[in-house]
């Protein structure tokens, strides 16, 4: 006999799975201290990058200006200054990626924790329905 | 009104029985636009700017996730780059790999509003982008719109500059000055930019207000923000805009962010009613506006034959999952057929 409840329930949870459920179940594998962690890991290469490519663009965009003028530069003055946007930058992205990443996760616990609390009510209409049909087969052997 | 809210109904009823076909037709035919839009403007690489290729590609986005049209698109870019020039083209990846480490990485959901951009563009009605991202989608959505506005100028520069770019010539390094003052020093693309940050920011900020007709609202203030700042960015930077145009693609705008609301929205705000109650902790306000809807009526078709008999036999036999049960079926008692069918075990 088809359960009308039950199939709605499993429904429920099997849009949610192929959903964004999808991407919370792999968030939820993580402790959240390890999920910010290695999103932060994962900044800090992203940005170095693209700050190895913005200098790259700056440097090939001035060359002619560089080739002329490198002689009068202060060159140790020129590498601090490129390492202090360096760090500000990293700065910056690694405070936006964990303000990202904490809200990522938040939402992700909370919908979890509604797939967990259908996932226990579905468990309960097996239960009930496992009872039922134990009683049917008592029922039998009595008679 | 009420032929409108009877056809929203049908559109409704025949996406929830065609779902399955109707989203990748939709994805495709938004697919065609934006390829066709990017060969439009650029169209050097001739393999690419053909319409079986085109429509192939159409097919693919398709059956593929919606993020998947915007890498795709981002590849037809670089491949008309490239005709025009590999320093072209090696510029374009990078300017595509910095967006996309600087600013979409952090709005991975909304980034269709990237290439959707440069569609708008090409179809007149820019404030468009903003203006439906506001509505339907959240601020985040003004970094990839406005990532949209830069790839769009980036395009625009290809083309104006591509006979100089595509000269033998011209040094590497020349032709990446070239593209980089057209785009930093392009004062209409900030000025793009500008306007639609702040349209979107404007379009969000009122259409999630809870007085009545906000959306419409959000919809007005946006057309006037954004008509403003352009009239404004003509007056006092040295930009050369269309204004008649700017108006006219405005309008189109608004009518899209209408169809949007009619769609999306759709509430009965003369209905609306107001309570108050309140309990040990807090006092409620609340606000219910009803949903516009029409009771369609249905056309029931009864068909009168020979094999009635024969069918109603062959009816009781109900397919696996389905779900409805109609209301002249008579009242089945499982329990008590079970317990016959195992005695007779």
């Amino acid at each position: 006999m088809l359960n009308e409840q039950k199939i709605k329930k499993m429904n429920k949870l099997a849009a949610y799975e192929a959903g964004e459920g999808k991407e919370h179940l792999a968030i939820s594998n993580y402790y959240r201290s390890d999920y910010i962690g290695l999103a932060l890991i994962k900044n800090f290469f992203l940005t170095t990058i693209a700050y190895g490519l913005l200098l790259l663009v700056y440097i090939v965009y001035r060359l002619d200006y560089l080739m002329e003028n490198v002689h009068k530069m202060n060159l140790v003055m020129l590498g601090v200054q490129a390492v202090g946007i360096y760090v500000g930058m990293l700065i910056v992205y690694s405070l936006l990626t964990y303000i990202y990443c904490s809200v990522k996760y938040s939402r992700a616990q909370k919908g979890i924790q509604g797939y967990y609390k259908n996932l226990s009510q579905l468990q309960k209409l097996y239960e009930r329905e496992e009872r039922r049909t134990g009683k049917l087969m008592g029922r039998r052997k009595q008679s | 009104m009420t032929a409108l809210l009877e056809l929203k109904q049908k559109i409704k009823d025949l996406y929830g029985e065609y779902d399955t076909w109707i989203i990748p037709a939709l994805k495709f035919l938004l697919a065609l636009a934006v390829f066709l839009g990017i060969n439009a403007k650029l169209g050097f690489l001739g393999k690419l700017d053909n319409i079986f290729v085109v429509l192939i590609l159409s097919v693919i986005c398709a059956i593929l996730p919606v993020n998947a049209m915007t890498v795709i698109g981002c590849v037809l870019i670089i491949g008309h780059c490239y005709a025009v020039g590999i320093e072209v083209a090696a510029f374009a990846l990078l300017l595509l790999v910095l967006l996309m480490i600087l600013f979409l990485r952090f709005t991975s959901k909304d980034n269709l509003a990237l290439i959707l951009g440069p569609t708008a563009f090409s179809l007149q009605i820019p404030a468009a982008v903003p203006m439906g991202s506001g509505l339907l989608r959240g601020p985040s959505c003004a970094v990839p719109a406005c990532c949209g506005v830069i790839l769009y100028f980036f395009m625009d520069v290809v083309q104006e500059k591509s006979s100089v770019l595509q000269g033998k010539e011209t040094e590497a390094t020349q032709k990446l000055q070239l593209l980089l003052d057209g785009l930093m020093k392009n004062q209409e693309m900030w000025l793009y930019v500008l306007s639609f940050l702040v349209v979107l920011m404007l379009v969000c900020l009122i259409s999630s207000c809870s007085f009545d007709y906000s959306w419409r609202a959000a919809n007005a203030t946006g057309a006037i923000a954004y008509i403003v700042i352009m009239i404004l960015g003509s007056m006092f930077l040295e930009v050369h805009i269309n204004i008649a145009r700017v108006i006219v693609g405005t309008v189109g705008a608004v009518l899209i962010g209408l169809v949007i609301e009619f769609f999306v929205l759709g509430i009965d705000y003369s209905r609306s009613e107001t309570t108050q109650f309140e309990d040990d902790e807090y006092v409620y306000y609340v606000k219910a506006v009803p949903k516009s809807v029409v009771t369609q009526s249905e056309k029931r078709i009864k068909k009168i034959s020979s094999e009635k008999t024969a069918d109603t036999e062959e009816g009781s036999e109900k397919p696996e999952g389905t779900l409805e049960r109609s209301a002249s079926e008579p009242e089945f008692d499982f329990e008590k057929q079970l317990e016959e069918s195992l005695k007779d075990l």
